[in-house]
């Protein structure tokens, strides 16, 4: 097990969080959102402690606990009293080797993940249109299925699916350890050592290798639901990620996301929303911290009467004479002064600083690759930019969304 | 080790470590130039500098027939003041990383303003250009207007926002705390340049406002900074809110939509802040259902029967009224068996009170976990602001704990008694669903 100490020593108080090197890429075929379900029964509870007792001995010790699930990755953290940070590795490292796993548990839990689905996803039309471009953008790659799983999937996970996943993934051998907080990497060793030494390896089954095929062509979505009050294009390209581009690449391609279409002063907004009047809102994203291919988000919502069609096609127009012509200085500047600062914001929060670091290394990057992140955005050129942006946000890497009030 | 053995532990231990709460947190009152109390934290590990600060201008202001007034102007504060256009103000604030947001709720407008500190200065000047000097430019007026009238409309179709709204639109029918913050398809439009100039005159004063700053400052450039930010202001307080006379509407109001999962928002008359039970009721609402996977709520809804990801309550304490609220979201087919789940396990704890076990989970985690709201600049700023809003003084943050640890099980049956009866529950269910009569 990889640990990483990051001190703070404002208050007294550390977040513990545990990266496992497993999420919805390793769903069996026919199972997606095993991995995200697997998250949730890691609450349900040990011979020790059973009945949902983890998050309950948290609280009772005044810390807060939760955990979430990506493609990549699953992390578990709590935030809690320094003195109480043994007592937290203890439960990790007990639901790490001795999780309980009966039936009765798995139907209960199978019900609340599809409660959790209908929240997120099928109550949100937005949510449902960007579930189907990931899935027309990545083709066969699993970053096309949904962490949260396709509902008659999450339907079909049982015990027998739970427990093989349990003995294939969670182990010591397949966890990063990320403390933040008031202490020492002195203090660190013997606890951890004290608590996750006992917990034995796993032979893990190894990770799929999934193809990322050519995409031959860009992929249209129009979809017309009389839940949709307000239409919206959004465009999906599937773009190298901090893990697989080339060196300055992804840097180069949040620069352009963010003088793109990062808040009121980007060329998006400034264009589409304040010149032109066409749009409501209109930003831009990029998405590179994944193992393979990340994603660059483009959206516009219309001023009433606007087509999607006119919108989409000034957003074009925009791309188009970034591809033309460099960024203007003060563009680039002034998103390289964004980023570069958004690197001190996050220190000021444990949460932030302990999901950066559990990001990077989760996905094969190293400590030093998250510390020297700001100089590699201060390197960022006009021309980086320009050069990673034709390069990467072709049309037939993309997937075009269209989602519109109808019958 | 037997969970009895640990539980007991735990709670001892827990006894030693409370006042680290205290100590976590050094806060000290600073007097301005012109007489606000701005609550301070002097910490320079991260070089960034957090302020909250809160003016009375919240949605309660809002004239008749322009509901949705505060928030527009909230909305406008950083498109454009003195010299500068909306484009010069935002590539200001952007040029430098200065983070502004602006957020209205009820009673307050609230302002938070993040930077780093060698922006300070400038940070703070913008703040204070803005406040006094807005521009509220018809080209900018007509751009948040629509952003906020297509947000609106994207909100007609999501059962929280829908509940949430109906909820309180029965709930305080009469009073200014019962139109939506945002406003109305039909009342944004009747706002005009003039109402937000005259509604920034009076609301964006410095009578009333509430001020804390935690980061990489001292104390000599901080009265400056603030200086910087607010004394061109006007030192006018706004005439007091009306009382409130009434609350609650008792029984199940639906509001149709068509989704799978629709929401239900539940509540009753809660306490003000000032009242001498509010402590135990915060205690009491823990265990009932505020106290995530420890409450009953959620024990009984999610953790027994699978019908929620998620069931939480809350008390909302207004400058004129407390609120007890909560929301559960459940498909179509359990909103009935829900809302009965919810009732029951209410009239439960009324009937029964907490256990002695349920009110030591509770005074530990309340107290233990105080300490974590001050793990950050950020986090500080905005929980001294909350314990401002609510007229709190300084020295609540050593007393706080204190004050928890003396709840007693009588105290707990007493306000639940006084608080959480079922029969007089105010519910909205935000979305269709298949049995319209719950018992």
């Amino acid at each position: 097990m990889q640990v990483l100490v990051v001190p703070d020593h404002r208050a007294p108080v550390v977040t513990q969080m545990l990266w496992f090197r497993v999420g919805g890429d390793d769903d069996p075929p026919g199972l997606s959102g095993l991995a995200h379900f697997f998250e949730h029964m890691m609450f349900r509870g040990t011979k020790q402690y059973p009945n949902g007792q983890f998050a309950l001995i948290v609280a009772r010790n005044g810390g807060e606990s939760n955990a979430f699930t990506t493609h990549d990755y699953t992390a578990f953290y709590e935030q809690i009293a320094k003195d109480r940070l043994p007592l937290m590795m203890k439960l990790e490292a007990d639901r790490m080797m001795n999780l309980d796993l009966s039936d009765n548990n798995v139907r209960t839990e199978r019900n609340v993940v599809m409660e959790e689905r209908r929240m997120r996803v099928d109550n949100d039309p937005q949510s449902l249109m960007s579930e189907q471009l990931a899935a027309a953008l990545y083709l066969s790659h699993p970053y096309g299925r949904p962490v949260i799983g396709w509902p008659d999937e999450i339907r079909r996970i049982g015990r027998v699916e739970a427990r093989d996943f349990y003995l294939h993934h969670y182990a010591p051998n397949n966890a990063t350890l990320l403390l933040v907080g008031d202490i020492t990497p002195d203090e660190a060793r013997p606890m951890a050592e004290d608590a996750y030494g006992k917990v034995p390896a796993r032979e893990l089954l190894p990770r799929a290798e999934y193809a990322q095929p050519a995409r031959l062509g860009e992929t249209r979505l129009n979809v017309a639901r009389p839940d949709v009050k307000v239409p919206i294009f959004i465009r999906f390209y599937r773009v190298p990620s901090y893990a697989d581009a080339a060196a300055g690449e992804a840097e180069s391609l949040e620069v352009f996301a963010q003088l793109l279409g990062g808040g009121a002063t980007s060329v998006l907004y400034r264009e589409l929303v304040v010149k032109r009047k066409l749009a409501v809102d209109a930003g831009a994203g990029f998405d590179g911290y994944t193992r393979d291919d990340g994603s660059f988000s483009v959206y516009a919502i219309p001023r009433p009467g606007v087509p999607l069609e006119t919108l989409e096609h000034a957003v074009d127009g925009v791309i188009a004479s970034l591809f033309a012509h460099e960024a203007a200085t003060a563009d680039l500047e002034r998103a390289k002064t964004q980023l570069i600062a958004s690197a001190t914001y996050r220190r000021d929060s444990q949460y932030a600083l302990a999901s950066a670091y559990g990001q990077a290394l989760s996905i094969g990057l190293t400590a030093n690759d998250v510390e020297q992140w700001p100089d590699r955005i201060h390197a960022v050129t006009a021309d980086s930019v320009r050069k990673a942006a034709i390069k990467d946000l072709k049309k037939i890497e993309a997937v075009s969304g269209y989602l519109r009030p109808g019958k | 080790m037997s969970a009895r053995d640990f539980l007991a532990a735990a709670v001892f231990a827990f006894a030693a470590i409370a006042p680290q709460a205290a100590s976590a947190v050094d806060v000290k009152v600073v007097p301005a130039a012109k007489g606000e109390e701005v609550w301070f934290v002097e910490d320079h590990t991260v070089p960034i500098i957090a302020m909250s600060a809160s003016v009375p201008a919240g949605s309660a202001y809002d004239p008749a027939g322009k509901d949705g007034m505060a928030a527009m102007a909230a909305a406008l504060l950083d498109e454009g003041a003195g010299k500068m256009n909306s484009q010069a103000f935002h590539a200001a604030l952007d040029d430098k990383a200065i983070q502004l947001s602006v957020s209205p709720s009820r009673d307050y407008m609230v302002i938070r303003l993040v930077t780093l500190a060698e922006n300070a200065k400038e940070a703070f000047q913008l703040l204070g250009l803005a406040m006094a000097h807005p521009r509220f430019d018809q080209d900018a007026i007509q751009r948040i207007r629509a952003q906020m009238i297509e947000s609106i409309k994207q909100d007609e179709q999501e059962p929280p926002t829908v509940a949430g709204k109906e909820f309180t639109k029965l709930f305080f029918a009469g009073h200014p705390y019962g139109h939506a913050v945002n406003g109305e398809l039909n009342t944004l439009p009747a706002i005009t340049q003039n109402d937000l100039r005259q509604f920034a005159k009076a609301h964006w004063v410095r009578g009333g406002m509430k001020i804390s700053v935690s980061g990489d400052v001292d104390e000599a450039e901080l009265k400056s900074l603030i200086g910087a930010a607010f004394d061109a202001i006007p030192p006018a307080r706004p005439a007091p809110l009306p009382n409130v006379t009434h609350l609650g509407a008792p029984g199940v109001h639906v509001v149709p939509l068509p989704v799978p999962q629709p929401t239900i928002e539940f509540g009753l008359p809660g306490i003000l802040r000032s009242d001498k039970d509010f402590i135990p009721a915060y205690v009491a609402n823990y265990i009932l259902g505020g106290g995530g996977f420890s409450s009953q709520l959620m024990k009984e809804v999610r953790e027994k029967r699978g019908l929620t990801y998620g069931i939480d309550t809350d008390l909302n304490t207004y400058s004129k009224a407390g609120l007890f609220v909560g929301q559960v979201a459940t498909k179509k087919e359990s909103v009935k068996q829900t809302i009965d789940v919810v009732k029951q396990v209410m009239a439960n704890f009324v009937d029964k009170g907490a256990s002695a076990s349920d009110l030591a989970d509770a005074k530990t985690y309340l107290t233990g976990s105080f300490p974590l709201a001050f793990d950050s600049n950020t986090g500080i700023a905005a929980q001294l602001n909350a314990f401002q809003r609510v007229g709190l003084a300084p020295d609540y943050i050593t007393k706080r704990n204190d004050l928890i640890d003396a709840v007693t099980l009588d105290d707990i049956k007493r306000v639940a008694k006084r608080l959480f009866n079922p029969a007089k529950m105010t519910i909205v269910v935000g979305g269709s669903f298949d049995n319209s009569k719950p018992n």
